[in-house]
């Protein structure tokens, strides 16, 4: 098992490298040149831009460049702002750090729960009305895009009946429509893979047996069937988080909320490439560090990882 | 995966007596499954709707009218007017063709891409093949929005970046997809036939590997045409993909979504729009997996 965890981290290596270079050189293309930029109406002040250039390291060979960006990566410092003069990146971005997480885990802690409830009943109604139902919205779920989604509901539930506010951040209201929209995607997701789990499950003969024994129907659904799902549908969190991080973006956007990935397309238009690339670095250690955590667990779970035959799961 | 079904895969596209019986008991499938049915409906009505549609409106989608700003639909805007009274009906159409365009653009690029260096990976192998597959381990690395964000930061924004970010993003997984079918193709005994009757490796590949892997092409990229639609409108809504004053769903809602307390047209019908292709290009894309896929229609 130790080696199998340290093989994993070591293979994470080449990611987070290229990751680090990819973002270096996106650095690169910010248009125009920034301490211009900065400097605005003070552009005919040398002596300020000189400072300027030597404080964000700019006056150095690219090489550098990297190595001082390597070195402070390894430390938590993102580097300058080129929005806000002389302001750590990791400043600019220190609000969102506690906005984000907030609505991915919400959205989360609501989609896993939602998504395993609605693919077995699914499941348990095989070709029933119920089942129908859910199998269409899973279509709808997995199609439209949460901002066409939210067109719908911000209409019908903020403008129509007036229940949510539409916009904002910092209530409990105002975390109901972004969270449920986010979420959204991520529930089909989850109910779709349950539902096909659950119909596998279902089919193999210690059901049947707990069925024979007499066993009460809740029972073996509860006891034999759900246990088995959970676990490939554990496989699949890495990539509902990777939905969750990428669609942070557009849920942000969208609501007004001061988090992350809002901060990340404004930085974009402000030609503040440090603030997007840093939470672009942040975004992609923490979606790599949550595929590390579910396949360690997976292994802790299912002995045949473990044993390197992941050919026999 | 074992010879078998790679045969069976190849059937469909197979031609003379047999293609023909196949090719009929496929639409005959194909009309029972209603999912695929639906889907195809769907995806014909937008593509008539791109392709006739910019023809038919009488306004055009830039023409400004101070008249129609925020306009409810009148017979002479039958959806009503944007922020700068132009055509919403008219708008959207042209949107359709923009989208298609670009996931076709898209498409293409990947299929070409993919195709070919899945193909050389599998049937070359060696260090090719694993210096393509880490470049798509790395790929696979990002979530998908994100790399294509930090594309779109590095080219600027323009329609050229978003086919270009999008066919980063999804090259791999085709890639990924033939290789594994080469490599299964590769141990089949009409390769080794052609490769002891000294026929050349471009040859093979084309000949010989390529068509048997098409199948699963298609039904891999009519899945895909759905999530390209959505990131291309992703990315349009979130101010980086396809730029004004060429019309684009995602930035038509966008613009909508700020009006629509007191204008909703805008909002609500371009998100319709939107929903309705990509509902249409995965029951499609469903329906033809179920059809194509020998695995899938043996349950």
């Amino acid at each position: 098992m130790t080696g199998y965890a340290v093989r994993r981290l070591l293979g994470l290596v080449p990611v987070l490298a290229t990751a680090v270079v990819l973002t270096f050189v996106a650095n690169q293309f910010v248009p125009g040149d920034p301490i211009m930029t900065l400097l605005s109406d003070r552009s005919g002040d040398a002596a300020l831009e000189a400072r300027l250039r030597a404080e964000y390291g700019l006056d150095r060979p690219l090489w550098r460049q990297f190595a001082s960006y390597v070195g402070g990566i390894l430390r938590g410092d993102f580097g300058l702002s080129f929005r806000f003069a002389s302001t750590p990146v990791i400043d600019v971005i220190a609000p969102g750090l506690l906005v984000t997480p907030v609505l991915a885990v919400g959205a989360l802690a609501l989609a896993v729960p939602a998504g395993v409830a609605l693919g077995t009943c699914a499941a348990l109604r095989r070709n029933r009305a119920a089942d129908t139902l859910v199998v269409v919205g899973l279509v709808v779920g997995t199609s439209v895009p949460s901002f066409a989604l939210a067109a719908f509901l911000v209409y019908v539930l903020g403008i129509r009946l007036g229940v949510l506010p539409v916009a904002g951040w910092g209530s409990l209201a105002q975390t109901v429509l972004p969270v449920t929209l986010l979420a959204v995607s991520p529930v089909a997701y989850i109910a779709r893979l349950s539902r096909t789990y659950m119909l596998e499950v279902l089919q193999q003969d210690y059901i049947r047996t707990a069925r024979a024994k007499g066993l009460r129907p809740r029972l073996v659904v509860y006891r034999h069937a759900l246990r088995n799902t959970l676990v490939p549908l554990l496989t699949t969190i890495g990539i509902v988080f990777g939905g969750l991080l990428s669609g942070t973006f557009v849920i942000e956007t969208l609501f007004n909320i001061p988090g992350l990935g809002r901060m990340a397309i404004q930085a974009i238009f402000a030609r503040d490439y440090p603030v997007t690339m840093a939470i672009v670095l942040l975004f992609t250690f923490f979606y790599a560090a949550t595929n590390l955590a579910v396949d360690l667990l997976y292994g802790v779970i299912d002995p045949r990882i473990r044993l390197g035959r992941r050919g026999a799961a | 995966m074992t010879a078998v079904p790679v045969r069976a895969v190849a059937e469909p596209a197979g031609g003379g007596a047999p293609g023909v019986t196949a090719r009929r008991e496929f639409w005959a499938r194909f009309r029972r499954n209603r999912n695929a049915a639906l889907g195809a409906a769907l995806v014909a009505a937008v593509v008539v709707a791109a392709v006739v549609g910019p023809w038919l409106s009488p306004a055009g989608y830039e023409d400004t009218d101070l008249r129609a700003v925020w306009a409810a639909p009148s017979p002479a805007h039958l959806l009503g007017g944007d922020a700068l009274g132009r055509d919403i009906l008219a708008r959207l159409v042209v949107g359709a063709r923009v989208s298609l365009l670009v996931a076709g653009s898209v498409l293409a690029l990947t299929l070409t891409v993919g195709t070919a260096a899945g193909m050389a990976a599998g049937y070359f192998g060696g260090g090719l093949d694993a210096a393509l597959m880490r470049l798509c381990d790395i790929v696979f690395a990002f979530p998908d929005l994100i790399l294509a964000i930090v594309v779109a930061a590095m080219l600027g924004p323009g329609t050229r970046t978003v086919i270009v970010a999008l066919a980063i993003v999804w090259w791999p997984g085709i890639a990924r997809l033939t290789r594994s079918l080469t490599l299964s193709l590769r141990a089949e005994l009409f390769v080794d036939a052609a490769i002891v009757s000294g026929t050349r490796p471009a040859t093979i590949l084309l000949r010989h590997v390529l068509p048997n892997v098409v199948p699963a092409l298609i039904v891999r990229a009519s899945i895909g045409v759905g999530f390209i639609v959505m990131a291309e409108a992703t990315l349009s809504f979130l101010g980086i993909g396809v730029q004004e004053p060429l019309p684009t769903w995602g930035g038509m809602i966008r613009d909508g979504l700020v009006a629509l307390r007191t204008e909703p047209y805008l909002a609500l019908s371009a998100s319709a729009a939107l929903a309705v292709t990509i509902v249409g290009f995965n029951l499609l894309g469903d329906g033809l997996r179920d059809l194509l896929d020998p695995r899938v229609r043996a349950r």
